[in-house]
């Protein structure tokens, strides 16, 4: 066989390997339907997110496989976490984060959770923001306009707290403001945002600090009102609750964050796939007027940019949680 | 009359032809999810919502309320036919429903389920049309408390649901309690009795799972044994006769429709109850009350009228709180709500006023919801008896597979597959034993009720049980918590009294 032969073997079975190479790296499409898991209650903050997604892309047609939401509520979002862990590598399953996968593997240490290793951070679609609410007819808080006389009266008094379940944000919050203000509260747990509301108007609780889409019904129909909104600035959905800076308390500052993430050791292509499913949700009409109008925050972050937010806060919390015992 | 005008625009709303074909598709396929175990109208109205998206609201909310109330009906199909609850809200109906058809009269019992559903849908309907503003405010203000004092009062009724043998009627209660407290404690957030450090445990023991164990395995096991794999039931007519028999042993559950469908509709507007509580209480109190309580489970009509009665009454119900609170009053509702969310309406006091369309357009639908699931579902009797007629080996696998479907399908994990076939087991050994095994299911689903309501009561009081007995202070709570104790006294001291009556007789 001469060289020239040998040579142009090797330049096929090269072309060959080129050309194969190229085929697999076509890009991701998913080939079943996606579960999205839901490590909270139906009806809740998360659940109308998720639906809200899976809705935008059903109508839409933006994915090729529909996606199925999937509510594992146990644990305080353990079981979902649990069960995210364990698919790792699964490209057909999806998690929507609510704070707790922040304080879940530090207050369940025993489930095993490696925040930082068992998922991978796909992007934040939305801050959520808190707020302080009492009843406008409330038999405690009578009189109160604003969130100072609101403080004045919680230091002498034991007011009564509704929330959304034990060591919650809400819970957690409650725990900032104990160590900020001096006040201290009876924590009522319910289950969930509109049974917080309700206890609210009913009048088996002082205040709240529900997420405003929690309460809106109530505050559209003037039996609730807003204090103080825990954020730098006014809110166009809200505007004439003052912000905690313009106030002068800058460090009552706290959001929920709505964010995606899949199983650890997914391929960069499926990653990159789903990333690019979730910005097409993101930039859609209607997501983004829903939001907007529900007091909500777009904030859309990816990459090392989400990488660095995740690690501070789950910083943040371990210190809030720290404090809180 | 203000009410009449919308009423009759919302009736009008729901008649325009799109409407109305919705309303009997969503009949249609609320039937289907009812009577296939494991789907009821949670999954149902989940997985239909994205549809909902490119229809108006008004038709969507007729749609997917058609979907609930029709699943309503749906689940006693199976529970009488199969002995496998078809969903959450008909596990009751499986208690006399079953022995009737296995007694012959499935013709009877289905039919009771069928005119039951739709008196309590009806009744409730007309509550829900004339005095909705006044009942939110009722919804408002029954708190933690009273909600507690209710649970006790329906616990107090279990106690008498198992017969004579009190005993084993405290050790099926017991437990059933005790499963109930398998999962994430409310409180402290802490796991609690997670046996082997299994994960599937942290969403405790689902209800259905437990139920349909119970009931679909275990009833498969004791058929299987009883007729040796031949046909259950051989001579099954369907002719005039037999029709006007079903509808003439109607008149002796004329009771059961006035508990179920007033209770039912009080439980359903309470935020977090629903209608699986609502058609167990009503079965309870309706067997408490009834002159011949011990033909309760046995086969009576009353005994499928009230759940079935109830669980229509109280899906009614659970949407007063979704519409003017804001808050879900069932599982179901809760999905409703997220739904209305999306399409752009502020569920809460102001919708009766913003969206009155919507609002009357849903009552609307309502009446004529009603009437098309009980045409459809005596018209299907015929269709629905042929399945008594397939050999019980044949019938058997196919149960088999349904349960475990229907065990898989609320939480999509195969631990809880595992844990209904051993529930099966159990259920099949206590039935052997002569344990009573209603107590324990109607335990499992009011424990976290009871509990939550008792713990927060009890935060709120400062630990002191007097919060449920001040007359001044909690009317409402400390009212039914006395009827509670004086309901959980009477059969206790009922044998007592007739054997002391007794012995003076024959002294």
């Amino acid at each position: 066989m001469s060289i020239i032969k040998k040579l142009a073997l090797v330049v096929v079975s090269l072309s060959l390997v080129a050309v194969s190479s190229v085929s697999s790296a076509k890009p991701f499409s998913p080939k079943k339907p996606v579960e999205l898991i839901i490590p909270a209650g139906q009806g809740g903050g998360a659940d109308e997110i998720a639906r809200l997604v899976q809705g935008v892309i059903e109508k839409n047609d933006y994915a090729s496989k529909p996606v199925i939401p999937i509510n594992k509520s146990g644990g305080s979002g353990g079981e979902a976490m649990t069960y995210v862990k364990k698919k790792a590598g699964d490209e057909h399953t999806l998690i929507i984060t609510l704070n707790n996968v922040l304080t879940t593997p530090v207050n369940q240490p025993e489930l095993g959770i490696d925040f930082f290793n068992d998922f991978t951070p796909l992007a934040r679609l939305i801050t959520d923001t808190f707020l302080v609410w009492i009843a406008t007819e409330g038999k405690n808080t009578a009189g109160v306009e604003t969130f100072d006389d609101f403080i004045d009266l919680a230091k002498g008094n034991g007011l009564v707290m509704g929330g959304t379940g034990s060591m919650s944000e809400d819970e957690l919050l409650l725990g900032m403001m104990r160590g900020q203000f001096g006040f201290d509260a009876k924590y009522v747990p319910y289950s969930g945002g509109g049974a917080v509301a309700k206890g609210l108007v009913g009048g088996e609780s002082d205040f709240t600090l529900n997420n405003p889409s929690e309460q809106m019904g109530f505050y559209q129909s003037g039996d609730s009102k807003a204090l103080v909104m825990m954020t730098p600035e006014r809110n166009p959905a809200f505007p004439e609750v003052p912000s905690s800076y313009e106030l002068g308390y800058p460090d009552l500052e706290y959001y929920m964050m709505r964010a995606f993430m899949a199983p650890a050791g997914i391929d960069a292509e499926v990653e990159k796939y789903y990333t690019g499913l979730l910005h097409t949700v993101y930039h859609d009409d209607e997501f983004q007027t829903f939001n907007i109008d529900d007091g909500k925050l777009m904030s859309w972050l990816e990459g090392f940019g989400l990488k660095d937010f995740l690690a501070i806060e789950y910083e943040k919390h371990g210190e809030i949680i720290k404090n809180f015992n | 009359m203000e009410t009449v005008g919308f009423l009759l625009d919302g009736i009008f709303t729901s008649l325009q032809w799109f409407n109305l074909v919705l309303l009997i598709f969503g009949c249609l396929i609320g039937l289907f999810v009812g009577a296939m175990p494991g789907l009821g109208s949670v999954n149902g109205v989940a997985i239909l919502i994205p549809i909902t998206f490119i229809i108006p609201p008004t038709a969507a909310i007729i749609f997917l309320a058609a979907v609930y109330y029709g699943a309503m009906y749906g689940g006693a199909i199976s529970s009488v036919m199969l002995g496998i609850p078809g969903a959450s809200t008909a596990v009751a109906t499986v208690f006399d429903g079953r022995p009737l058809a296995v007694k012959g009269e499935a013709m009877t019992a289905l039919t009771a389920a069928a005119v039951g559903s739709f008196v309590g849908g009806t009744v409730s309907v007309i509550l829900f049309t004339l005095f909705a503003p006044p009942l939110a405010e009722v919804a408002l203000r029954f708190n933690a408390p009273e909600t507690f004092a209710l649970m006790v009062m329906a616990f107090a009724t279990f106690v008498g649901l198992g017969g004579d043998d009190v005993p084993k009627t405290i050790f099926s209660i017991l437990i059933g309690l005790a499963l109930s407290t398998i999962g994430l404690d409310l409180i402290t957030g802490k796991p609690r009795l997670i046996f082997f450090n299994i994960p599937g445990f942290l969403h405790g023991i689902n209800f259905l799972v437990l139920a349909i164990g119970i009931y679909g395995i275990g009833e498969m096991l004791w058929t299987l044994e009883e007729t040796k794999g031949k046909v259950q039931m051989s001579k099954l007519s369907v002719n005039m006769k037999e029709v006007g028999r079903a509808f003439g042993a109607l008149k002796k559950t004329i009771m059961a429709m006035n508990i179920g469908s007033f209770l039912g509709f009080f439980v359903g507007i309470l935020p977090a109850a629903g209608a699986t509580p609502a058609s167990l209480m009503s079965y309870g109190i309706t067997k408490q009350l009834s002159k011949n309580s011990k033909e309760f489970g046995e086969g009576v009509p009353a005994g499928v009228v009230a759940p079935e009665c109830a669980n229509n009454s109280a899906s009614t119900g659970s949407m007063l709180p979704m519409l003017t609170l804001g808050i879900p009053g069932s599982p179901t509702t809760a999905i409703l709500l997220g739904g209305m969310i999306l399409w752009g309406l502020t569920p809460g006091p102001l919708l009766f006023t913003q969206e009155p369309e919507f609002v009357w357009g849903l009552i609307g639908s309502l009446y004529i919801a009603n009437f098309f699931t009980l045409v459809l579902n005596i018209a299907l009797i015929p269709a629905f008896l042929m399945v008594l007629r397939i050999p019980f080996a044949i019938l058997a696998p196919v149960i088999f597979v349904l349960c475990v479907t229907g065990g898989y399908a609320p939480t999509q994990s195969l631990h809880d597959v595992w844990l209904m076939l051993l529930f099966g087991i159990a259920g099949y050994i206590l039935r052997k034993l002569d344990y009573p095994v209603a107590p324990a299911v109607l335990s499992i689903v009011l424990g976290p009720l009871a509990e939550k309501a008792l713990r927060q009561s009890l935060i709120l009081s400062d630990g002191s049980m007097g919060i449920f007995f001040d007359i001044s202070e909690k009317p409402i709570a400390a009212v039914i918590m006395y009827i509670a104790i004086v309901l959980l006294i009477m059969p206790a001291f009922g044998p007592l009294y007739r054997r002391f009556y007794k012995k003076k007789q024959t002294a």
